[in-house]
């Protein structure tokens, strides 16, 4: 177990500057998930801890060690990657003992060793056998049983399950988490699925661009979004941001509308808005609901509705023309063209600067 | 079109017919070759205007091999190929191997330029370096048993040695290690194996098939050799199998003990390839493919 | 600029060594030999020092000229003929060895051809190497094409869904597994003037009208005799070459051309032959390359004869370099060979070059 700190972390290819001065500490035996859309530069982030790529500036420490100059093996790091790379010429037993086997370890402390990762992950029975000879649930075990034989300080995941199909997603997710709390190590994990991020993470670091967005428990992030970026890329459906009119300013709140909202009151949350000026007030597709007519915040036409089951996903036409999605928690017969009116809970919504 | 039965029987048939007229074309050398080595001179230069060529009919026996086997050294022409053959393939596997690695996987400094010189000798055509290689080697110094000698000429090591590295041979490596999954190498690095130890551990044991194809092009190179044994070797101790083929043709020429010679050094490695035609077809294809 | 962490340039460089050592030493250093050698008169043998002469032997192999001979006249200024009218000519020595012309010394004639009264006469200070310079190049241009052509049939034959199939195709790659010494000696026999198998299966074919031809023995059959047993023995090569390139082609674009209703012609001419416009680049390159390296076939069947009609190069340099220890002299025609294969080379990365 140790902590992990990356102290203005700057890494350029050539000219492309992919991640552009990041800052993290990692506690000990915390769970951190980075998260954000391709080529944020996470994965390059959690290569760098590893020691498979350098950076072009700033310090990385492991359990309070500079590790910068350190080949991976030096840092007491293990690593489960997207598509597994599990050997294929070894057993599942050579796999699982190879960095033992590189180490030098005897021929009983491998035995033991395999024998309790195996237990661990519920793979006895598959020792024998060749990794063509698995599916793919059963090959990230190898990998990640690879990873915990050695018992080491951190744990990295680079996008562990995105070659999975849904359903064994979800039953990695949670040994995932299982695994976590057993072994109480250190970890790193890298994902663009905010579903992983949200069930796993103790904190989540939300990338874009290679810089940070926002570091925070996920609840935090998902109530508290830091900025547009972070409120539209947790949550799903995502966030509907619509464009509205600053009407008055006064102190902690805003009045804002626009055709087709009434103009409503909103906390600013301490972020600089002028009166007469443009604002993006976010509301979560959930947070909407629908209301009898003449009550409602809010007017639109049915675009085009999907029925879940469990909830009922509406996409309507606001006065504007503009689009707005809401979320029913029942299941609700809309027909294409039905006029709605939606309300919300104002302290629910979000108002951020206009982009600019 | 209605789907028609005798009509498709009749083109299947004209297609084999075709298929085997050009198997004839491409079989009817060594046919002859395999026949006439059991005939007599006078009879196998007379059955030439027929078809009697090709079948072992008349005066049939082995006296041709055994002829072979008094005019030349043939076993041990045939050993000094193999054995040849044999260290170059196995030397030639690990050096280039391990230059393709350092290529393929490595960042080091000149690696570039050195590549970009590898790569460049592939147009220069064997043909034209012969002689001023002919004349390297017959300088270069050799620390063996006997201490410090000058000059490679009649040996095991000039037939050898030059022969091992090629940019061929390496370009093939780097192209496959280059489409190795690059997270297993990773997977290696982070679980603490050295480079080395992802040569041999995780690389070497994945590269199954271009070390056949390598094994095949450089067999097919050094068991074919002729110009180059020809000029660097004039003791009959160090002669390969082609170069061999001289002794035939010294004073009298007994066509039935050449062709019998022929037939023992091109049958083993016909036999080879029809066990192996699949891994020699793949191997050439492979060159190819990626040019 | 990477740091120690992902640069390892002890590593990469001890491993990299022993193969770039060999490649250094036995490829690269004689190349640059055979520059500095063809530069210089060194003789293997020779009482006199070895010279730096620059440029010399290029000059002794590609000089050449063209000299007009006019009729002899008489005094009266008729041309002259003789008993069966032909125009007569003065000797081609009195041009060649005269003081008048002291940069035709030495030349010998290479070809000739009628220009109205007058004779054009193409002297050249090397006619040896010249002949094998356009036997070479002759050689190229008729097996490349032909070979490469006969190839792409073959594997068009060969990519069929037949059971067996692969029986034909081991059967046609077989000669490239043989020696190409080998196969020379067995061609030998196959080309033989009198009781040669060729000579018998044409007269079979013909009910004895055919004349038997000593095809390796006449200057205008020799050359065309090589070509055709050089195109047998590595067609096969080629065609697997071909069947790659067409294995490379997705299925679905021949189920789109048969759903659109493409005949098979249009199918090659639309789906199968852009797909394999690389492969015919590789395919003429390497024929090319090949053709350019002709020594084996020459050294076992010809010797270069009859009457120089196969020399090539690559034949020229070996005799020169090692048979007459004329050591400048071969290397001279190594670089130039060498120069030849490089400009193809370069012609090919052009054609095969990334839009």
């Amino acid at each position: 177990m140790a902590e992990v700190s990356l102290k203005g972390i700057k890494k350029s290819y050539g000219r492309v500057d992919v991640i552009k001065g990041v800052d993290i500490h990692i506690n000990e035996g915390e769970f951190v998930v980075f998260v954000g859309p391709s080529g944020c530069g996470k994965s390059t982030l959690l290569r760098v801890v590893a020691g498979l790529e350098d950076v072009t500036e700033g310090v990385i420490e492991i359990g309070g060690r500079v590790v910068n100059e350190l080949p991976p093996k030096e840092r007491g790091v293990a690593m489960v990657f997207q598509s597994y790379a599990i050997f294929p010429h070894m057993t599942v037993r050579e796999n699982i003992a190879f960095g033992l086997t590189i180490a030098g370890a005897s021929r009983q402390e491998k035995q033991q060793k395999v024998a309790e990762a195996a237990r661990i992950l519920q793979m006895e029975h598959l020792l024998d056998r060749r990794p063509s000879q698995l599916s793919g649930g059963q090959r990230q075990r190898v990998a990640i049983g690879r990873a915990i034989t050695r018992k080491p300080a951190v744990f990295l995941f680079d996008e562990p399950l995105s070659n999975l199909d849904a359903a064994l997603r979800m039953d990695m997710r949670m040994e995932i988490g299982r695994l976590r709390r057993q072994l109480g190590t250190t970890m790193i994990y890298v994902t663009h699925d905010q579903v992983e991020a949200m069930t796993l993470a103790d904190r989540i670091v939300v990338l874009k661009d290679g810089q940070v967005m926002q570091i925070g428990a996920p609840m935090e992030l998902y109530h508290q979004p830091a900025n547009r970026f972070v409120a539209g890329f947790l949550g799903a459906p995502s966030m509907n941001f619509l464009k509205v009119d600053v009407l008055d300013l006064d102190g902690e709140a805003a009045t804002v509308g626009n055709q087709s909202l009434e103009p409503i009151r909103v906390t600013t949350r301490r972020r600089p808005f002028r009166k007469d000026g443009k604002a993006i007030l976010g509301i979560r597709p959930q947070h909407l609901r629908a209301v009898q007519s003449g009550k409602g915040m809010l007017h639109g036409v049915v675009a085009h509705a999907e029925r879940l089951g469990s909830e009922t996903v509406v996409d309507l036409t606001l006065r504007d023309d503009r689009e707005l999605i809401a979320a029913f928690n029942e299941d609700k017969i809309f027909q294409p063209g039905d006029a709605l009116e939606l309300a919300f809970d104002t302290a629910l919504a979000h108002l951020f600067p206009e982009e600019g | 079109m209605a789907f028609d039965p005798d009509n498709y029987g009749l083109r299947l048939f004209v297609r084999y017919l075709v298929l085997c007229l050009i198997a004839l074309i491409f079989i009817f050398p060594l046919v002859f070759m395999i026949n006439s080595s059991f005939k007599p001179d006078n009879q196998l230069l007379a059955d030439t205007s027929s078809l009697r060529a090709f079948v072992p009919v008349g005066d049939i026996s082995l006296n041709n091999y055994f002829g072979a086997f008094r005019r030349a050294p043939v076993g041990l022409f045939v050993l000094n190929s193999v054995l040849v053959t044999g260290a170059t393939v196995l030397l030639s596997l690990l050096i280039c191997s391990l230059a393709a690695f350092s290529f393929a996987f490595l960042r080091w400094k000149g690696r570039d330029v050195v590549f970009s010189i590898v790569i460049a000798t592939l147009i220069i055509p064997f043909e034209t370096i012969a002689i001023p290689l002919l004349l390297l080697v017959s300088k270069l110094p050799w620390i063996g048993l006997e201490g410090l000698q000058w000059g490679w000429l009649n040996t095991y090591r000039v037939q050898i040695i030059p022969w091992i590295a090629d940019g061929l041979t390496i370009f093939l490596f780097v192209q496959y290690f280059k489409g190795l999954p690059g997270e297993l190498i990773e997977a290696g690095r982070v679980e603490g194996a050295s480079w080395w130890q992802v040569y041999y551990r995780i690389v070497m044991p994945l590269s199954g098939p271009v070390l056949a194809t390598a094994a095949i092009l450089k067999f097919l190179v050094m068991y074919n050799q002729y110009l180059w044994p020809l000029i660097v070797v004039q003791q009959e101790t160090y002669r390969p199998v082609m170069v061999g083929l001289g002794y035939f043709f010294q004073l009298n020429v007994a066509w039935g003990e050449v062709m019998a010679y022929l037939t023992l050094i091109t049958v083993p490695v016909l036999i080879f390839y029809l066990f192996l035609q699949r891994a020699f077809i793949a191997s050439i294809a492979s060159t190819g493919v990626k040019g | 600029m990477a740091s120690k962490l992902t640069l390892s340039n002890r590593t990469g460089w001890t491993f990299a060594l022993p193969g770039f050592a060999l490649i250094f030493t036995f490829i690269v250093l004689p190349f640059f030999f055979a520059i500095g050698l063809s530069l210089t008169n060194q003789r293997l043998l020779s009482p006199n020092p070895t010279q730096f002469v620059g440029l010399e032997n290029y000059r002794q192999l590609l000089d050449f000229a063209v000299v007009t001979l006019e009729p002899e006249r008489n005094e009266a200024g008729e041309v002259v003929r003789d008993e069966a009218g032909e125009i007569q000519y003065p000797r081609l020595r009195a041009i060649t060895r005269s003081d008048d012309h002291p940069q035709y010394r030495g030349m010998r004639e290479w070809f000739r051809w009628q220009s109205g009264e007058n004779v054009r006469v193409v002297i050249a200070n090397d006619v040896v190497f010249m002949k094998a310079l356009v036997n070479t190049f002759l050689f190229v241009l008729v097996v490349a094409p032909v070979q490469g052509g006969l190839a792409l049939m073959l594997a068009l034959l060969i990519n069929q869904k037949l059971r067996g199939i692969s029986v034909f195709r081991t059967i046609y790659f077989m000669p490239v597994v043989v020696s190409i010494v080998v196969v020379s000696l067995l061609w030998r026999f196959i080309y033989d003037g009198q009781n040669g198998l060729l000579n018998s299966i044409l007269q079979g074919l013909s009910f004895g009208l055919f004349q038997p031809v000593d095809w390796l023995g006449e200057p205008s059959t020799a050359l065309p005799a090589i070509m055709a047993m050089s195109i047998w023995q590595a067609v096969g090569f080629h065609m697997v070459i071909w069947l790659a390139g067409l294995q490379t082609i997705s299925p679905t674009l021949y189920e789109a051309a048969a759903i659109e209703g493409a005949s098979k012609w249009q199918t090659f001419r639309y789906v199968t032959w852009p797909g394999l416009r690389n492969t015919a680049v590789l395919v003429l390159v390497v024929i090319t390359i090949q053709g350019f390296a002709l020594f084996a076939q020459i050294d076992v069947m010809t010797n270069g004869g009859p009457r120089d009609s196969t020399q090539t190069l690559v034949f020229q340099a070996v005799e020169r370099g090692y048979g007459k220890q004329d050591i400048s002299g071969g290397s001279t025609i190594s670089v130039i060979l060498f120069a030849i294969v490089l400009a193809i080379s370069l012609i090919q990365r052009w054609l095969t070059r990334e839009r």
